[in-house]
C-alpha cells in the first residue's frame, strides 16, 4: 500500500470520526489539532479507528508526537510496511 | 481494627489503609466481586478474597526481594492494581507513573523519585524504549510483576492457596510505604506528591460518605491510576463501598468500555465525558457520573443532564489525596465540603484547606516548595472561591498562573511562555485560556502567522495535544502589563 492510498484512507477516517470537517481540505502539513480543531479525545478516536482500519498499533506514547496529518500518515505507513515485510 | 472503624449517617465505613480495606472486605464479603476486567472478550471477576490473597502473596515476595522504591507503569490492568496494593503494603515507596509518557518524562520522574525498579506490563516494557531509558538511568532495574507472581487463572475458580492471607498481610504491613503521584503538569514543575494508603482511603471515605455506592452499583474505572482522581474516584471509591470496580481497557476502548462493562457509575474528566456523550458511548444502566480534575463548562453538564444522568462535580487536588468538595444535587457548582476537610476563604479569596488525614506529607524531597503551599497544616490551593450561605463552596477562579484543562492536566504559564520565547525570541506575547485551550496572544503582524507556526511546531510536539497552542490572536497594540512587566491576563481576556 503506497503513501497516497494510506493518506486517502486516513482522510476518510478523519471525516468519518469528525463529520464537521467534511469539506475542509486536509493537507500533509495540516496541523491536526490546531488547523482542524480536533480535540484530544477526538484525536484518540481517530487514531484508534486508523489502527483498526490498517490493523496496526501505534504506541500510546507516540500519539502526542503526531502533529500534522503527514505525521499521522507516516506513522501508519511505517507500520503497514513493517507488517507487509 | 474494630475500634478504628466508624460509620457515617449514610452507613459508610471508613478504612485506615489498604490492609484494612482489603482484609475487611474479604472477611465480610469474600465472594463478592472486587474487580472486573476483560479477558478474551469476556468479563472476568476477582473476588474480594482472591484480591486479598493475590496482594498478600505478592506483598510477601516484594518484602523478601528487598526492593525499596518501585515505579509502576500504570496500565489499569488487574496486575497493575494488585501490584500497587502489594508494593505499598510491602513497605516499598511506590511511584505511580503514566504508561504513555515519553521516555524523557519518565526518566525525569524516575530520577526525581529515586525509583530503583520499574514494573509494568511486559508488552508495555518492550514498547517503551528500554535501551533509551536505561541509558538515561543506568542503575534502573527493569522487571515485570509477572516474574514475581504468575497471575492466577481466576476464570477457573482457583481458590486461594494461602492459609491465612489476612494474617500474612497484617504481619508485614506494620509500616506501609508511601505512594507518590506526580501532579498533572508536564513541565519541570511537575512534582511528586507524597501520599499514603491512609490518606487515600480517608479520601475515599470523603467521597463515599457524600456519594455512597452500593454492592448493586458497578463503577467503571476509565481514568489512569497514576492520577489521584482516577485512583481514588475510579478504584478506591468502589472498593470502599463494596461496589465492583470494572477496570477499563485504556484509551483504545474509551468508546466501548461503558457498553461492554455496563457500569452504573463512572468517574471522568470533563473532556472524556463530553466525548462519551457526543459519540453515544454511554450505556443505559449508567445513572451517575462524577466529573472532576478539571474545569467543566456548563455546556457539558447540561448535555449530561439532558441524557438523564445524575452529574456530580468534584473539586480536589493531588495534595489532598483528591476530593475536597463535591456537588450532589441542585447547582452542580455549589460544592458540599467533604467531612474530613475544613475549608475557609482567605482575605484575597484564595481557598485554604485543612484536609486532616487526607493531606499529603509534602512534595518529595522538596521541603521548601512544600512550605510555600502548606503552612501549619493548611494548604494554599491557588484557587479562588467563595462559601455561600448554605456553607457550599463555589470555585471562582485561579490565583496561580496556571491553566487546568478539562482532561485534568495543568500548564504552568510562566514556564510555557519561557519555552515559547526561547523559540520565537523577544516578542510581546502571552498565553491565555480560550475555550479551554491555550491560545497565544501576540503583538505582531498577522502575516507572520505561518512563520510563527513553523517555528513553534517542534516545541509544541513536546507537549500533550491538549496543551498545544490551539490558535494565535494578533493584536495591533502592546499587551497590557503591570508596572513590573507582568501581563495582565484578566485584562487581556477582557480585551479579547
Amino acid at each position: 500500500m503506497n503513501r497516497e492510498a494510506i493518506a486517502k484512507t486516513c482522510r476518510e477516517v478523519i471525516y468519518e470520526c469528525v463529520p464537521e470537517l467534511e469539506g475542509t481540505p486536509i493537507y500533509e502539513d495540516t496541523v491536526i489539532n490546531t488547523d482542524t480543531a480536533i480535540d484530544s479525545m477526538g484525536f484518540t478516536l481517530v487514531i484508534c479507528r486508523l489502527e483498526a482500519t490498517f490493523d496496526v498499533r501505534i504506541p500510546n506514547r507516540q500519539w502526542a508526537k503526531l502533529s500534522t496529518f503527514g505525521d499521522v500518515v507516516t506513522a501508519i505507513e511505517k507500520r503497514v510496511a513493517k507488517k507487509e515485510r | 481494627m474494630a475500634q478504628q472503624m466508624c460509620r457515617t449517617e449514610e452507613n459508610m465505613r471508613r478504612y485506615y489503609g489498604f490492609a484494612d480495606l482489603l482484609s475487611t472486605r474479604a472477611k465480610e464479603d469474600p465472594d463478592a466481586p472486587a474487580l472486573l476486567y476483560e479477558d478474551h472478550g469476556s468479563i472476568c471477576r476477582i473476588s474480594c478474597s482472591l484480591l486479598l490473597e493475590q496482594v498478600s502473596v505478592l506483598s510477601r515476595q516484594i518484602r523478601v526481594s528487598g526492593k525499596k522504591c518501585i515505579g509502576i507503569l500504570c496500565d489499569g490492568s488487574p496486575q497493575c492494581v494488585i501490584t500497587v496494593f502489594a508494593s505499598v503494603l510491602a513497605g516499598a515507596q511506590t511511584v505511580l507513573l503514566d504508561e504513555s509518557a515519553s521516555e524523557d518524562l519518565l526518566a525525569q520522574q524516575i530520577c526525581a523519585s529515586d525509583v530503583d525498579v520499574l514494573w509494568g506490563d511486559e508488552d508495555l516494557a518492550q514498547d517503551l524504549k528500554v535501551d533509551c531509558l536505561n541509558s538515561l538511568i543506568p542503575d534502573l532495574e527493569m522487571d515485570s510483576p509477572n516474574s514475581l507472581i504468575p497471575y492466577p487463572e481466576v476464570r477457573d475458580g482457583q481458590e486461594p492457596v494461602n492459609d491465612d492471607p489476612e494474617a500474612a498481610l497484617k504481619a508485614g504491613c506494620s509500616v506501609s510505604g508511601d505512594i507518590l503521584f506526580f501532579t498533572s503538569g508536564t513541565t519541570s514543575r511537575s512534582k511528586a506528591v507524597v501520599l499514603t494508603d491512609r490518606s487515600l482511603t480517608a479520601s475515599a471515605f470523603n467521597g463515599s460518605s457524600i456519594l455512597p455506592l452500593s454492592s448493586k452499583d458497578r463503577l467503571l474505572c476509565i481514568l489512569p491510576l497514576n492520577h489521584v482522581f482516577g485512583f481514588v474516584c475510579g478504584l478506591l471509591w468502589g472498593l470502599a463501598c463494596g461496589a465492583p470496580v470494572a477496570l477499563g481497557r485504556g484509551p483504545r476502548h474509551y468508546s466501548d468500555d461503558a457498553k461492554f462493562f455496563s457500569p452504573t457509575v463512572l468517574s471522568a474528566v470533563p473532556s472524556l465525558l463530553l466525548f462519551l456523550l457526543q459519540h453515544g458511548c454511554l450505556n443505559p444502566e449508567l445513572r451517575t457520573v462524577l466529573v472532576g480534575a478539571g474545569s467543566c463548562p456548563p455546556s457539558i453538564l447540561e448535555l449530561a443532564g439532558r441524557s438523564g444522568l445524575h452529574v456530580c462535580f468534584g473539586y480536589g487536588m493531588t495534595e489532598t489525596s483528591s476530593g475536597i468538595a463535591l456537588s450532589i444535587s441542585g447547582d452542580p457548582y455549589a460544592l458540599q465540603i467533604c467531612p474530613l476537610n475544613e475549608v475557609r476563604i482567605a482575605p484575597d479569596e484564595e481557598i485554604l484547606v485543612r484536609a486532616g488525614d487526607c493531606m499529603m506529607k509534602g512534595y518529595y524531597k522538596q521541603p521548601e516548595m512544600t512550605q510555600t503551599v502548606l503552612e501549619n497544616g493548611t494548604l494554599h490551593t491557588g484557587d479562588l472561591g467563595q462559601i455561600d450561605a448554605d456553607g457550599r463552596l463555589h470555585i471562582t477562579g485561579r490565583k496561580k498562573e496556571m491553566l487546568v484543562f478539562p482532561d485534568g492536566t495543568k500548564l504552568f504559564l510562566p514556564e510555557y511562555e519561557a519555552a515559547i520565547a526561547a523559540v520565537i525570541g523577544d516578542k510581546d506575547f502571552a498565553v491565555i485560556e480560550r475555550d479551554l485551550s491555550p491560545v497565544m496572544v501576540i503583538h505582531d503582524d498577522p502575516s507572520n502567522r505561518a512563520f510563527l507556526s513553523a517555528q513553534l511546531k517542534s516545541l509544541m510536539q513536546q507537549y500533550p495535544r491538549g496543551q498545544q497552542l490551539r490558535d494565535m490572536i494578533f493584536l495591533s497594540k502592546p499587551l497590557p502589563r503591570t508596572a513590573t512587566g507582568k501581563v495582565r491576563r484578566w485584562e487581556l481576556s477582557q480585551i479579547l
